[in-house]
């Protein structure tokens, strides 16, 4: 699902205050604490945002940042977007070695000016200009500034003092000045650990903060901007695209985004009303209806992302969308939603982040945010999200990309903060049968079925599509640990009803057992080694997150080799602790068949750090015991 | 007859807007039913045409019929097209049409490719973008476009690709040359190509304007004259091409993308003399090393005089000399990234601002390794993501060495990495054959692949015990190309990261008194330690206890998979690792069974896997070691290579047994 909704753009902007502290250049009287763990120092942040009305800002920055090593490049950031509404006033770099010396001095026209098209996107009129510069030593210091106006104030550029992994900061401020006839909000995030300062009188805010350490990306950690500190700033009256609004909870927000955004745009043409009346006649339920649209406009359309103008906020026409055969997520949810309509289902059109990292919007901080859009259908029990941009996607399945969050839903009424659909680990199950033979040599030949749901079914679904040869190097893939393993049949069926999908495969490998003087080891577990093991942290930083749960079944019959018979079975092991549980067993059926039986449930949920590694443990524990085996010995001849 | 039969067909069958029913109704390709999309029909034909305003020109026409079968297939309903500009001259697109056709209620739809779904994006200076998106595409459309590309670049004959990610059914390539220019050609690939040859006339009509006054008043008077010439043409016909499918361990796939390059290499005008362009690889070398972006930079040498005579002063010896100025433009120049043979920026500049392109960089060693009476010569190189200079031309190679040669040896440098050293090339710079340019831009070839093996020798002392947790110290020892790239991941990186990098790739592992030494002295193998604690080492079932010898560093899985390789497999460099284990048992246990001892080979001395355990009271002394020897291996050997990396997983894999006494 590549989908994208630029409404997060960037906006870098900023610094008239001329520093003459000279120790600001230099790389010698950086502290140790920020040094640590940091690829890059930010020695100096200040932005100033002036709003001289609410469709004129103004935004000096300028940023000062001491790269460290190689690593660091990257957190320079030396580059500002811009379109129509944005005017760049000023660009301007200056690099300074370790002592402070000036070494190079980078103008505006001396920027990489490209456009801002990313990968998904086929056109945007953003562009951006860009600092190329290739260190000569380590390290070294950028002292980086912009101006910018812009005729939008919809978003405001949030304080963010620190805003990657593995930078610090030593000095930060942030002002917004304001006329009086403009309201200013504004919310502070994650400053627990940070000495805040923030003055506010009746045209400014501002804040500051120093020197914070560099935060580490962790396994299983919250994600950034859940553990970033930061200020977001919003303006109540504010304009986008020339038009202006006032907004200052979700309900106003979203009364302005159906009003301006959504409300005519839809113009279906009348046949397409009649021939999609015509294509739900025999349906009674709200649902069933649904269904056939949401068919229908798989089959008909196709994900392009175009931004242009308003039309990086604004969905196309739904008359477009018809014609075309094709848009972005706002068009092809716009488009749903209106064909929905059409034949009197209701649904909203939704605002979202999307992505794996199921970042939230604030539920008590109405701003633009966002990057995607979906369509939610009210229901009496249980609500159901589309995902438009998909062709492939069973009904009201949105997957890892938009579950399990706080997301805007955009009615008529006004604007609400809904949580869409979490998939429960009960729910996330993959169900394995299976079984194989091992023959005196140890060969093993076998089957297994696969049964996948919910969020599992995620990870599965686009195998349908894939070709013979794909599939063969997927599966031998999967069962990586077996070597020399040929495939011999795969059947995949996708139940898109259901949404399920079924596997089974058979295949065969030589010398899966290994044969060690009259004894044979078996390893047990054929075809669901876990192998993940968590990685290890010294010194565990941030809580414990698993943000989605599974399930895990699996029942193996296994048939001894005619020669041997068991010696040893490995013991029966069950786990069960705050994070799931792990349950394996060999019965013996009769002697020469054994049944394995596997249960492994990891639940979702957030822990204390002193959890993790009691959870890195569990894993352990569940990777050592896949890797079983059975010992069996030769038949003694009588 | 055949031939013109089947012209006449093709031209009719896919005239412009005559979709069929048949093509509409198709639901999957008949030679390849694993295909997403197909070009029913790929026509491109480019030409050279004179016009009186703008001179010569290319014209390049193309028309693309293309059926969609699923929804991966809607991919191909999108077209980017590059378009090159320098200055004023630029190209264009004219005359893009396109349509959709679909089948409903058995009926021909057709729509339209309007304005709002072609893009235009300048990307960078020197390039446009014109995309374009048909509309109302999905699974059993047919999509249909044309359009041309005028360009004043007469010279960039874009390559003429014949196998393509999608099936082609029918493919019709032309390209027609007045006389007067002559070009080179250049096919790689798999499937045999061979254009029909002939010879067209061609007219240029020339209007001359001429003014005279007289007592009448001013008269301008117009005159017509024609200049009559021979137009070569290659024409392709080509049908049921495969797709092309990528394969792991190649350099790059698009060394066997079956296609067709046309190098200007002579112009010859009436009433003037020919002008070479480049027809040889001699003529390649000597253009590159007359342009100014090339040779003269060569030739410089007040820039550094004064910097390289106080280096070097105290001491004659040439190769010391070498080393002194390769380690000082090492450290001295940084490389922005950059490829090339020709200079960028320039070289004086590049060494003012201590950043340079590549050509910048080994130009100046090159210049300066000469000043300093070292023989030297630039080295002209294909990366590996460039593919293989099979052919002459300028465009075959995209970066730049050097090659010393003193006192009988030889030896490969590349100043853009700290982390190189004599014959020790960036990774990218391994691929095939060098050129090296000699005095008055002659020219040889030169092996770019290492002979020396780059090794890793790891000793290792463990204690097992009855839990099978085990104790160990580590020693690593790193040469050349293995060295070289741990010595980059290593100085590059966050060291506590690192750690935690090397923790989790041995899944478990935990590491003390970690040390590296020799990171940044070249001249000796880098060398890794530590101390670390694994657990559950070994299978205790019932009174025995048994573990692969190799314990964390056995190879679990045979990297080739695929039954069958059409492509060479590129290793890069030949390799070596050994592994010298010690291994303490526990207390209270006795070897009761050791894996045998064991030695095989690839054939024709391309690699030998060794492995022997022995053991004595309780200590067991493991010796494995695997070699491959040569940088690339057939893919005729392919079989052997599957099995020799199966049997080394098998092998890898066989247990020692030890019982409680």
């Amino acid at each position: 699902m590549r989908s994208r909704y630029i409404i997060n753009v960037f906006f870098f902007l900023f610094s008239l205050l001329v520093f003459t502290q000279q120790e600001l250049y230099t790389s010698y009287t950086i502290s140790d604490s920020l040094s640590a763990n940091a690829n890059a120092v930010i020695r100096s942040n200040d932005m100033r945002v002036s709003l001289k009305s609410s469709s004129e800002m103004h935004v000096v920055y300028k940023r000062i940042i001491t790269v460290l090593n190689k690593q660091g490049n990257d957190a320079v950031d030396a580059y500002v977007y811009y379109d129509n509404n944005i005017k760049i006033k000023e660009l301007q770099a200056i690099v300074y070695n370790a002592l402070g010396v000036q070494i190079k001095k980078i103008k505006k026209s001396d920027f990489k000016d490209v456009s801002a098209v990313s990968g998904g996107t086929l056109y945007s009129d953003s562009r951006v200009k860009y600092l190329e510069y290739t260190p000569i030593a380590y390290p070294y210091t950028v002292e980086f500034t912009t101006e910018i106006v812009n005729e939008n104030t919809a978003f405001i550029r949030p304080f963010r003092p620190i805003d990657g992994y593995n930078v610090s900061a030593e000095n930060s401020t942030y002002s917004i000045i304001y006329p009086p006839n403009l309201e200013i909000r504004t919310k502070e995030k994650n400053f627990e650990l940070f000495n805040l300062e923030k003055t506010k009188n009746s045209n400014e805010i501002s804040y500051k903060v120093k020197n914070l350490a560099a935060l580490e990306s962790e396994m299983y950690g919250p994600t950034f901007f859940d553990i970033s500190p930061m200020v977001l700033v919003a303006a109540t009256q504010f304009s986008l695209e020339g038009v202006e609004s006032t907004a200052e909870n979700w309900n106003d927000f979203g009364k302005w985004m159906y009003k301006d955004l959504i409300m005519g745009t839809d113009d279906l043409p009348q046949s397409t009303i009649l021939k999609v009346q015509e294509l739900v006649k025999n349906e009674t339920t709200d649902l069933g209806k649904a269904k056939k649209i949401y068919q229908y406009v798989q089959d008909k359309t196709r994900y392009i992302s175009v931004q242009v103008g308003i039309g990086g906020w604004k969905p196309f026409n739904t008359s477009e969308v018809d014609r075309l055969g094709y848009g972005d997520c706002k068009a092809l949810s716009n488009y749903t939603m209106a064909l929905l309509k059409a034949v009197g289902v209701k649904s909203n059109y939704v605002v979202l982040y999307a992505g794996q990292s199921q970042r939230s919007f604030e539920k008590d901080f109405a701003a633009m945010m966002g990057n995607h859009a979906i369509l939610n259908i009210p229901m009496e029990d249980e609500d159901v999200w589309l995902e438009c941009t998909n062709q492939k996607v069973p009904f009201g399945f949105i997957g890892n990309f938009t579950d399990d969050r706080d997301v805007l839903v955009v009615t008529p009424e006004g604007g609400k903060i809904v949580h869409t659909k979490k998939y429960e680990p009960e729910e996330s199950v993959q169900h394995i049968q299976g079984s194989y033979d091992i023959s005196n040599e140890g060969y093993i030949q076998a089957k297994v079925k696969l049964k996948s749901k919910g969020i599992q079914y995620n990870s599965k679904y686009s195998l349908e599509s894939e070709t013979e040869r794909e599939l063969d190097k997927h599966y031998k893939n999967q069962w990586g640990y077996i070597n020399s393993i040929s495939i011999n049949e795969i059947h995949v069926e996708n139940n898109k009803e259901t949404i399920e999908f079924m596997e089974e495969v058979s295949f065969q490998a030589p010398n899966y057992s290994k044969i060690v003087a009259d004894r044979m080891l078996l390893p047990v577990n054929a075809f669901n080694r876990n192998e993940h093991i968590p990685d290890r942290y010294r010194n565990r930083k941030f809580s414990l997150k698993v943000k989605r749960g599974f399930t895990d079944l699996d029942e193996v019959e296994i048939k001894l080799p005619s020669n041997y018979k068991l010696e040893a079975l490995p013991k029966n092991y069950n786990i069960e602790n705050k994070f799931g549980h792990y349950k394996a067993e060999v019965v013996v059926k009769d002697e020469s068949t054994l049944i394995y039986k596997r249960e492994f449930v990891v639940k979702d949920g957030e822990f204390p750090k002193e959890d993790y590694k009691k959870f890195r443990d569990f894993h352990k524990a569940v990777a050592r015991y896949d890797n079983s085996k059975i010992a069996l010995i030769k038949n003694q001849p009588n | 007859m055949g031939l013109s039969f089947a012209l006449s067909v093709s031209a009719q069958d896919y005239d412009f807007g005559d979709v069929s029913k048949e093509e509409l109704q198709e639901t999957f390709n008949s030679i390849d039913s694993s295909a997403h999309a197909c070009y029913l029909y790929k026509y491109r034909r480019t030409h050279i045409e004179y016009n009186q305003a703008t001179g010569f020109q290319l014209i390049t026409e193309v028309h693309d019929r293309v059926k969609i079968y699923d929804k991966e297939g809607l991919d191909f309903a999108t077209k980017a097209l590059r378009l090159y500009k320098d200055g004023s001259d630029e190209e264009s697109l004219v005359g893009l049409k396109g349509y959709t056709y679909n089948l409903e209620n058995d009926k021909i739809t057709e729509d339209k490719l309007k304005k709002d779904g072609v893009f235009k994006t300048e990307l960078s200076r020197y390039r446009n973008e014109k995309k374009f998106t048909m509309p109302n595409v999905k699974t059993g459309s047919i999509i249909e476009y044309k359009y041309q590309i005028n360009s004043p670049f007469i010279t960039k004959v874009d390559e003429f690709v014949f196998q393509h990610d999608i099936p082609v059914k029918t493919l019709v390539a032309i390209f027609e040359t007045p006389e007067y220019f002559n070009f080179k050609v250049n096919t790689k690939g798999y499937i045999p190509i061979s254009p029909k040859k002939s010879v067209k006339s061609g007219k240029i009509l020339f209007t001359d304007k001429t003014r005279s006054s007289s007592v009448y008043g001013a008269q301008t008077k117009f005159s017509n004259s024609n200049i009559n010439f021979k137009k070569n043409v290659d024409e392709f016909n080509l049908s049921d091409v495969p797709a092309l499918k990528a394969e792991p361990y190649v350099n790059s796939i698009d060394n066997y993308r079956s296609s067709l390059n046309y190098e200007l290499s002579f112009t010859r005008f009436p009433n003037a003399a020919t002008k070479n362009y480049s027809t040889t690889w001699e003529d390649v070398i000597k253009t590159i090393y007359r342009s100014s972006s090339f040779g003269d930079e060569l030739d410089k040498t007040s820039y550094f005089k004064d910097d390289i005579d106080a280096l070097i002063g105290t001491t004659s010896d040439p190769i010391k000399r070498a080393g002194m100025i390769y380690q000082f433009v090492k450290s001295k120049i940084k490389w922005n990234g950059y490829y090339g043979y020709y200079v960028n920026d320039g070289v004086k500049k590049a060494y003012k601002d201590h950043v340079g392109n590549v050509a910048e960089i080994n130009l100046m060693l090159t210049a300066m390794l000469n000043y300093a009476g070292v023989k030297a010569y630039p080295v002209l190189v294909s990366t590996r993501q460039n593919g293989i200079p099979l052919f002459p031309t300028r465009e075959g190679y995209n970066y730049v060495i050097t090659y010393v040669k003193e006192n009988g040896q030889g030896f490969l440098l590349d100043a853009t990495s700290q982390y190189c050293s004599a014959n020790v090339l960036p990774y990218r710079v391994l691929n095939w054959q060098g050129r090296v340019i000699t005095e008055h831009g002659n020219s040889q070839l030169l092996d770019l692949y290492p002979k020396e093996l780059s090794m890793s020798s790891v000793s290792m002392m463990v204690d097992i015990d009855d839990e099978g947790m085990l104790t160990g110290v580590l020693r690593d020892f790193k040469t050349n190309h293995k060295a070289l790239s741990y010595r980059i991941n290593y100085n590059e990186s966050n060291k506590d990261e690192f750690l935690e990098q090397l923790e989790n790739k041995y899944k478990g592992i935990e590491i003390s008194d970690f040390e590296v030494k020799n990171e940044n002295d070249l001249s000796k193998p880098v060398i890794e330690s530590y101390k670390f604690v694994k657990e559950s080492q070994a299978d205790i079932i019932g009174d025995k206890m048994y573990f692969s010898p190799l314990f964390f560093f056995k190879v679990d899985e045979n990297p080739f998979k695929l039954n069958r390789r059409e492509y060479p497999v590129d290793f890069g460099y030949p390799s070596e690792t050994a592994y010298r284990i010690n291994i303490n048992i526990p207390e209270g246990y006795k070897i009761e069974e050791l894996p045998e001892s064991g030695v095989f080979a690839l054939p024709d001395n391309l690699g030998t896997f060794k492995y022997n355990v022995s053991g004595i009271g309780s200590k067991i002394q493991v010796l494995i070691s695997t070699k491959i020897n040569s940088p690339i291996i057939s893919p005729l050997y392919y079989d052997d290579l599957k099995m020799y990396f199966s049997q080394l997983v098998e092998k890898e894999a066989e247990q020692i047994v030890l019982t409680k006494v």
